[in-house]
């Protein structure tokens, strides 16, 4: 395999990226409303965001971007399919990151809250000041975790067409009859790009952890 | 309704059987793959932690690269990787070839084994030390410790994970249908392509799924219930 | 006209579920002195601080601080009812608590634990804020770890960031929930050296404590409660000295091993 062909691989691997990371960031706004309906306590809200929770770790990825691409046309939505694309997994990835932050408000320690009643802080000063950098803190394993996860689920938005590193390595398979040697980069250039993630992941946990979260 | 109407319509007749043999696919592998990975991954975790430190270096290699990559990708390196190597002997004689049903099995085992191994170390690491001091301090052997404390104080820390990995694998037992496994997508496309019935097909799909998933969080939920009454003070 | 108790606790009753934790409780805490609530585990004795900080609600009774009812007070007509939220916050900032787990943020800087009240409750500015929470690390001679994490300090120095955070927001009373029970022993020491200096100071302190000999040294007034309910009170040589209360006794059995015998 030359190094033009892996060349092509790398610069693929930039919408890989770019999905990617757009992806996460919506679903993360995605996430925060879905958390607060799950933990409101109107219970219309509360139902409605758990089924969005169920559904969305409950069927395959593969299945709900394929759902969404055919759906939106149907409905009258004709999106470019690299949107439907992103859309799909940014649904995906909210209901994923609603449980995560929900486990970690749950897990702010009473005390810690009851400290900042007894300080006078009000409500919504205890949510900016304490609850939610500890929450954060104590969820950033996890949502590296998850960042990761989604890198790799992105490569099946080449189902639909989209272009990105594993759409460039099938092409690039099937149009040099290598296709041993193409997979096996593209794992490669993956394997990389999470490495670099999970550094990144850890270089946060340890600065969240001197308290700068 | 009509759209509904039409989802009920796929499912009897010839097109329900055709489903219904998806779907039994679909299952043994998922099952299947969940016993010999959560196995595979279990002996990983022990050859890592009782083994030498390069078999620990090793298998740590093996284990980043599976948790590193896609698996769409690991399925594509199995599916092409046996013609392929035919093709690159040369003449054909000596050939690698799966089966795509193999190919997909062997796939989520190895894929599998890889985070299990981790669910493991982590359940291990969980075991408050103290716990297997006192073993030692009553006499128990390196084996009897391993048979009568760790294992089972393991399997209730690591339950609710193995049951959240459980369910991770099934859903990734739809992504085999890529590489032609006649598995349960495999067989809904089949009709979704001949009919021009794209949401409908996914949606029966999805449905499918939902409520596998559904179900095996129940039954995980009922296993963890029942082990909860051995979960004694943990301070 | 007798002098307004710092607190007054009458028939305070708490409940969880079905299980009754104080059944009754009337108590007066005077001023400018330190009382020990002491009794045994499960005795309700941190219940009815945490009453009195607010953090658990009573299920029946009133609690006045400084002479004005706290969450619950009496309507015209002798009905209890719950008080506004304007007049709870204000009557609880006459209040500090110190608890048994420290409870510091710990994404904050001792300096940070201390000012961010300042900050956001009294709306200082940071400069303003960091120099009255340094005054106030200075008084627990934490001034030279004001820049360390909750992490990077020892237990003894992070109840003493807890009583300072307590303190910046100068309070009439201070509540300790057993401030010791979570340190090594060697550590206590500290601790109990701030507390001593507070009370010095004049500071009225209601304390839930196991050092009986902080207590038998320090307090004004014993309180001792056993399965929720005030058993004896009085200062320490009446609920001490001989005859004693042989549920006093058997508590003082558990406890005189650690070293408070000397003291009475």
């Amino acid at each position: 395999m030359s190094w033009e062909l892996f060349w092509l691989l790398v610069e693929a691997s930039g919408l890989t990226i770019l999905y990617s990371a757009v992806s996460i960031v919506v679903g993360f706004f995605v996430s925060a409303a879905v958390c607060a309906g799950v933990l409101s306590s109107n219970r219309p809200i509360s139902a409605a965001a758990r089924l969005f929770v169920s559904f969305f770790r409950g069927t395959p990825l593969l299945i709900q971007l394929l759902l969404i691409y055919y759906l939106l046309p149907q409905i009258g939505l004709n999106v470019p399919s690299a949107v439907a694309a992103v859309l799909g997994l940014s649904l995906c990835t909210a209901a994923y990151q609603a449980e995560i932050l929900r486990g970690g408000f749950q897990s702010v320690p009473r005390g810690l809250i009851e400290a900042a009643d007894m300080c006078g802080l009000s409500a919504f000063a205890t949510f900016r000041r304490i609850r939610l950098p500890i929450a954060v803190r104590l969820t950033l394993p996890a949502l590296t975790s998850e960042a990761i996860m989604i890198l790799k689920s992105s490569s099946l938005i080449s189902v639909v067409g989209v272009v990105e590193l594993t759409t460039m390595a099938k092409d690039l398979a099937s149009s040099t009859y290598q296709p041993l040697p193409i997979f096996a980069a593209a794992g490669f250039v993956y394997l990389v790009i999470n490495l670099v993630v999970a550094g990144f992941g850890q270089l946060a946990e340890r600065a969240a952890r001197r308290g700068h979260a | 309704m009509n759209a509904l109407s039409s989802i009920f319509g796929y499912l009897h007749g010839d097109d329900g059987w055709n489903i219904l043999s998806g779907l039994a696919n679909t299952i043994i592998l998922w099952l299947v793959g969940s016993v010999l990975g959560a196995a595979l991954g279990f002996f990983i975790a022990v050859a890592r932690r009782y083994g030498p430190k390069p078999v620990d270096w090793l298998l740590k290699a093996h284990v980043e690269v599976i948790r590193g990559t896609p698996f769409l990708v690991q399925a594509y390196l199995l599916y092409f990787g046996g013609p392929y190597l035919c093709l690159a002997l040369g003449d054909g004689s000596v050939c690698l070839t799966l089966e795509p049903f193999h190919a997909g099995l062997l796939g989520l085992t190895v894929y599998g084994s890889a985070y299990y191994s981790e669910l493991f170390r982590a359940g291990f690491e969980a075991i408050p030390r103290g716990h297997i001091e006192a073993a030692t301090t009553v006499g128990f052997t390196r084996w009897q410790t391993l048979r009568r404390i760790i294992l089972p104080e393991m399997t209730m820390l690591v339950l609710p994970s193995m049951v959240n990995m459980t369910i991770l694998l099934l859903k990734e037992t739809a992504v085999l249908s890529i590489i032609s496994v006649k598995e349960l997508k495999f067989q809904v496309d089949i009709i979704g392509n001949r009919d021009y019935a794209f949401v409908e097909s996914f949606t029966i799909l999805a449905l499918v799924y939902w409520a596998l998933v559904e179900i095996c969080g129940a039954v995980g939920r009922a296993a963890e219930a029942r082990l909860s009454r051995y979960r004694f003070a943990h301070s | 006209m007798s002098i307004v108790s710092a607190i007054r606790v009458s028939g305070v009753v708490k409940r969880f579920g079905s299980t009754a934790v104080l059944t009754g409780i009337d108590l007066d805490v005077p001023r400018g002195a330190v009382t020990c609530l002491l009794g045994p585990s499960g005795s309700g004795k941190s219940t009815l601080l945490r009453c009195i900080a607010f953090l658990e609600e009573a299920t029946d009774g009133i609690i006045e601080i400084d002479g004005e009812p706290l969450g619950f007070g009496l309507d015209p007509d002798g009905v209890r009812m719950r008080l506004p939220d304007a007049s709870l916050r204000k009557v609880r900032s006459k209040i500090g608590m110190v608890f048994q787990q420290f409870n510091l943020w710990p994404h904050m800087t001792a300096l940070g634990n201390v000012a961010e009240a300042l900050v956001t409750v009294r709306g200082l500015g940071r400069v303003e804020a960091s120099e009255k929470a340094m005054a106030q690390l200075e008084k627990v001679g934490l001034a030279q770890r004001a820049t360390h994490y909750p992490s990077e300090l020892s237990g003894g120095q992070q109840q003493r960031v807890a009583i300072a955070r307590a303190l910046a927001l100068e309070p009439k009373i201070m509540l300790f929930d057993e401030p010791t029970s979570s340190l090594d022993p060697e550590l206590t020491g500290e601790v109990l050296n701030v507390m001593r200096s507070l009370a010095e100071t004049g500071m009225t302190m209601l304390v839930v404590t196991h050092e009986i000999g902080f207590a038998a040294s320090v307090a004004s007034k014993i309180v001792f409660l056993d399965h929720g309910k005030l058993l004896v009170e009085g200062a320490p040589a009446e609920v001490f000295g001989k005859p004693r209360h042989p549920r006093i006794d058997q508590f003082l059995d558990t406890y005189l091993d650690r070293g408070a015998a000397g003291l009475l």
